[in-house]
C-alpha cells in the first residue's frame, strides 16, 4: 500500500514524461543517429558512415561563412527586436486614445503567416514592379526600375538588411506582448516609492522597470533566439540563400543539403542543435551575471 | 489586459491551425487496400500535376480521371487509384512513401534513376509491350537505361528555343533575331539603348539554373560531361561561355543579378514586355498568353558561331515499382496509355511534346511548336543517368550564378570539384 502511494506521482507526471520522450527526445536521438549513417537520396539507409558526414560538412567551403552569418543573423535580429519591443511595450503601456486599436494592429504581422509576409516583401522589392522600388524611383533615390540598383534582394550586401528587417517585423509583436505582460506585473507602489525618493524618469526605468522586467525579458529573448536561429521561411522565400550561399544561414544550408545528401544534412542539424544550446547557455549565463549586479 | 492577450493568442492560434490545415492538404493518398476480392487489383499511381492545380479545368486530377475511366471501362478487373501531387512536393512525398514502405505501383515524375540503385523498379520490358517501346524516340529511350538496362519510360518531353519580343525588336530597329553570340550582344545593346530594362532574360537562380546554363554551354560545344563521360563543368569551352555571359551581365544587358532570379519571374517579365529575349519552351507559351504577350517570335537558340542544331531536351518519366508485384496489370495500363488517345491528349492540354515517333507525326501541323519539334530528335540531355546528377544539379542551382558575377573559372572549378567528389 505504501509502495503504491510512492508511485502515485508517477501517474500524474508519467504521461508528460512519455510525451516529452516521444516528441522531443526520440527525434533528437534519431537525428544524431542519422548523422552517422549513409542514406540514399530517397531516405534508404545504406549502412554506417562513421564520421564521414561530419568531415564532408566541415569540409564544405561555405560552411564557416554560413555559421558566422547565422550567429550575426541571430544577434542582430534578437537585439534589435528586443530594443524596439522595449520601446513599443512602454508606449503601449501608456493610456492614449485608440490604444486598443493600436494594440490589435500590432498583432497583424504576428497573425499573418511568416511565409506570406516574406513573399509580400519579396514582391514589394521586385526590381521591375515592386512598390518599394517605385517609391525609390519617385524619390529620386534610383534612376529607373529594372536595373541592378533596383534589385536589392539580388545582392547579399543589400539583401541581408532586408532579411533582418522582415525577421524583426515578424518578431516584434510577440516580443512586445511578452514585455507588455511583464510591465503589467510591476506593482504601482514601487514606482510611487521611487517617485518619493526623487528618482528621475531614466533612473526609474533603469533601476526599477528593467530589473523587474527581467523574467519577461529573459523569456522573450530566449524564445526569439531559438525562433530566429531556426527561422527558415523568410530567407527561403526571399532569396533561397542566394546569390550562392551568401545569404544562407545554417537552417537554409541544412535544407539545401537535404536535396543531395541526407546524412550530411543530419550532421548539419546536429551542429545546428548544438549551436542553439550553446547560444542559449551563453545567454542564460549573461543574464544571470546581470542578476548579481542588480 | 489579460483578456486582450488571450484574444491575441486565440487569433494567433487560429491562424496557425488554418495554416496547418493548408499544409497537410496534399499528403493523403497512402491507403493500404490491395485487391478487394474477386481477382480485382488496385494499382496505386502517383503522378505530377502539369496543370494549374486542384480545381482548375486543366488539373492533373481531371486529366487522369478521364484516362482512368476509359481504362477501367475496358479492364473491369483493374482499378487505378491516382494521387496527383504538385511538382514542388512530389519528390519529398514520394521519398516519404518509399521510406514508410507505402510504395506506389506506378510513379510519373521528373526522375527515375534514384530508385534504380535501391532496386525498387521493374525493368521496362517487364511492363511495356515491344511495339510500344519500339515506337519511342530512340535518343530518349536510351536515357531510361542504367548500366544497359532500361528502367525509366519516357513520358512527355520538352525542348527549348529563343523567344523574342517583336515589338521591342522593331522599336530598337533590329531586323532579324540573332543567330550568333555577337549578333545577340549587338541586339541586346540596341534594346538597351531603346530603354529595355532586361534586353536578355537570364535566370540563373535556384529554380532552373542548370537548364539555362546548359543551353549556353551547348552554344560553345560544351556540356556538363565530356564525350568520355567524365565531368567537364570547368572545361575551357564552358569557362569561355560564362566569360561571355559575364560580359553581358557587366554591361547591364541581362536580368540584374542573374544568380538570384528564377525562370518563372523572368518569363513573367517577358510576358509583361520588360524582356527583349529569353530562352523558353512550349511550357512558357501559356505563361506569355496569360500575361497578354502575343507578338513574339520563336527561333533556334544562338550559339557562338551559329544557331544550335540541338537543344536541351527535358523529359519526364513514368516507372513501375516492383514491391506489390502487379507487373501484368501495369503493362496493360502502360500499353493503353501509349497506344490510345491519352498521350496525345496530354500534349494538347499542357503543350508538352510527345516521346514517340507516332506522337511527333500527329503534332507536325502545329506552327508554334515547330521549332521545338524540329530540334527534339537531336536533343541533348542532362547527365541524369549518373546517380550523382541530382546532388550535382542541386549545387549548380545554388552557385552557378556566381560564374557571371565573380570569376567564371573559379566558380565552375568549384562545381567541378563538387561533382568529382560526389563520384
Amino acid at each position: 500500500m505504501r509502495r503504491l502511494r510512492a508511485l502515485e506521482p508517477l501517474a500524474w507526471v508519467g504521461p508528460a514524461v512519455v510525451l516529452i520522450a516521444l516528441v522531443v527526445l526520440w527525434p533528437v536521438i534519431e537525428m544524431i543517429r542519422s548523422s552517422f549513417l549513409k542514406i540514399s537520396r530517397f531516405g534508404i539507409v545504406q549502412g554506417a558512415n562513421g564520421t564521414a558526414n561530419y568531415e564532408k560538412l566541415f569540409g564544405e567551403k561555405d560552411f564557416a561563412d554560413i555559421m558566422v552569418r547565422s550567429v550575426i543573423w541571430v544577434v542582430a535580429v534578437v537585439v534589435l527586436t528586443v530594443l524596439i519591443s522595449l520601446a513599443l511595450a512602454q508606449l503601449f503601456n501608456q493610456r492614449f486614445p485608440l490604444r486598443k486599436v493600436a494594440r490589435w494592429a500590432l498583432i497583424a504581422p504576428w497573425a499573418a503567416s511568416v511565409l506570406m509576409t516574406a513573399i509580400i516583401f519579396k514582391w514589394m522589392l521586385d526590381p521591375e514592379v515592386g512598390v518599394i522600388n517605385q517609391i525609390r524611383v519617385k524619390l529620386g533615390l534610383i534612376d529607373a526600375m529594372g536595373g541592378a540598383a533596383a534589385d536589392q534582394l539580388g545582392d547579399a550586401g543589400s539583401a541581408m538588411p532586408w532579411l533582418v528587417f522582415v525577421a524583426i517585423f515578424v518578431s516584434v509583436p510577440f516580443t512586445t506582448y511578452a514585455l507588455l505582460a511583464g510591465l503589467a506585473t510591476i506593482p504601482g507602489d514601487v514606482y510611487e516609492a521611487a517617485k518619493m525618493d526623487g528618482a528621475g524618469r531614466l533612473r526609474t526605468y533603469w533601476s526599477i522597470t528593467l530589473p523587474l522586467l527581467r523574467p519577461a525579458l529573459t523569456v522573450a529573448a530566449l524564445i526569439n533566439i531559438m525562433n530566429v536561429f531556426n527561422n527558415f521561411p523568410i530567407i527561403w522565400a526571399m532569396t533561397h540563400g542566394q546569390p550562392g550561399y551568401s545569404t544562407a544561414t545554417s537552417t537554409i544550408f541544412m535544407f539545401i543539403l537535404k536535396g543531395s545528401d541526407i546524412g550530411e544534412s543530419a550532421a548539419m542539424s546536429v551542429v545546428n542543435f548544438a549551436m542553439v544550446i550553446v547560444l542559449t547557455l551563453i545567454f542564460l549565463r549573461v543574464s544571470r551575471w546581470n542578476k548579481e549586479v542588480a | 489586459m489579460n483578456m486582450k492577450l488571450a484574444g491575441g493568442a486565440a487569433l494567433g492560434l487560429a491562424t496557425l491551425l488554418v495554416l496547418a490545415g493548408c499544409g497537410s492538404g496534399g499528403s493523403g493518398g497512402g491507403g493500404n487496400d490491395q485487391a478487394s476480392g474477386g481477382g480485382q487489383v488496385t494499382l496505386k499511381m502517383v503522378a505530377a500535376d502539369y496543370g494549374d492545380g486542384p480545381g482548375k479545368p486543366n488539373s492533373g486530377e481531371t486529366f487522369w480521371k478521364g484516362v482512368v475511366d476509359e481504362f477501367q471501362a475496358a479492364n473491369p478487373n483493374i482499378k487505378v487509384d491516382v494521387t496527383v501531387i504538385n511538382w514542388n512536393d512530389i519528390d519529398k512525398q514520394v521519398a516519404t512513401m518509399v521510406q514508410n514502405g507505402q510504395v506506389p505501383d506506378i510513379l510519373q515524375t521528373g526522375d527515375y534513376s534514384g530508385f534504380v540503385g535501391d532496386g525498387l523498379l521493374y525493368k521496362v520490358d517487364e511492363v511495356l509491350s515491344p511495339n510500344v517501346s519500339g515506337d519511342m524516340l530512340q535518343k530518349f529511350a536510351e536515357f531510361g537505361k542504367v548500366d544497359g538496362t532500361a528502367y525509366g519510360i519516357p513520358f512527355v518531353s520538352s525542348a527549348r528555343a529563343l523567344f523574342y519580343n517583336k515589338d521591342l525588336f522593331s522599336k530598337a530597329g533590329i531586323a532579324e533575331p540573332p543567330k550568333t553570340w555577337d549578333e545577340l550582344k549587338a541586339a541586346a545593346e540596341k534594346l538597351k539603348a531603346a530603354g529595355v530594362t532586361q534586353p536578355f532574360g537570364l535566370p540563373l537562380g535556384q529554380e532552373e539554373a542548370q537548364a539555362e546554363s546548359f543551353l549556353w554551354m551547348l552554344g560553345n560545344g560544351g556540356a556538363y560531361k565530356d564525350a568520355s563521360g567524365k565531368w567537364a563543368i570547368n572545361s575551357p569551352q564552358n569557362v569561355e561561355t560564362f566569360t561571355y555571359l559575364k560580359g553581358l551581365v557587366d554591361a547591364g544587358l541581362t536580368t540584374p543579378n542573374p544568380g538570384t532570379k528564377d525562370r518563372k519571374t523572368v518569363w513573367e517579365d517577358f510576358g509583361a514586355g520588360k524582356v527583349g529575349m529569353v530562352n523558353g519552351g512550349p511550357m512558357s507559351i501559356p505563361i506569355f498568353d496569360a500575361a497578354g504577350m502575343k507578338n513574339y517570335g520563336i527561333v533556334p537558340i544562338p550559339g557562338k558561331s551559329g544557331p544550335l542544331d540541338t537543344t536541351l531536351g527535358v523529359m519526364d518519366w513514368i516507372m513501375a515499382f516492383n514491391k506489390n508485384g502487379h507487373a501484368a496489370e501495369i503493362k496493360k495500363f502502360f500499353d493503353f496509355f501509349y497506344t490510345g488517345s491519352a498521350a496525345q491528349k496530354i500534349s494538347d492540354l499542357y503543350k508538352l511534346l510527345p516521346v514517340t515517333n507516332g506522337g511527333l507525326q500527329k503534332l507536325a501541323g502545329d506552327e508554334k511548336l515547330k521549332p521545338f519539334l524540329d530540334a527534339l530528335p537531336n536533343a541533348s540531355f542532362y547527365p541524369f543517368q549518373d546517380h550523382q546528377w541530382p546532388a550535382v544539379s542541386a549545387a549548380i542551382k545554388q552557385t552557378i550564378g556566381g560564374a557571371v558575377a565573380d570569376d567564371p573559372a573559379k566558380v565552375l572549378g568549384d562545381l567541378q570539384k563538387t561533382a568529382e567528389a560526389a563520384g
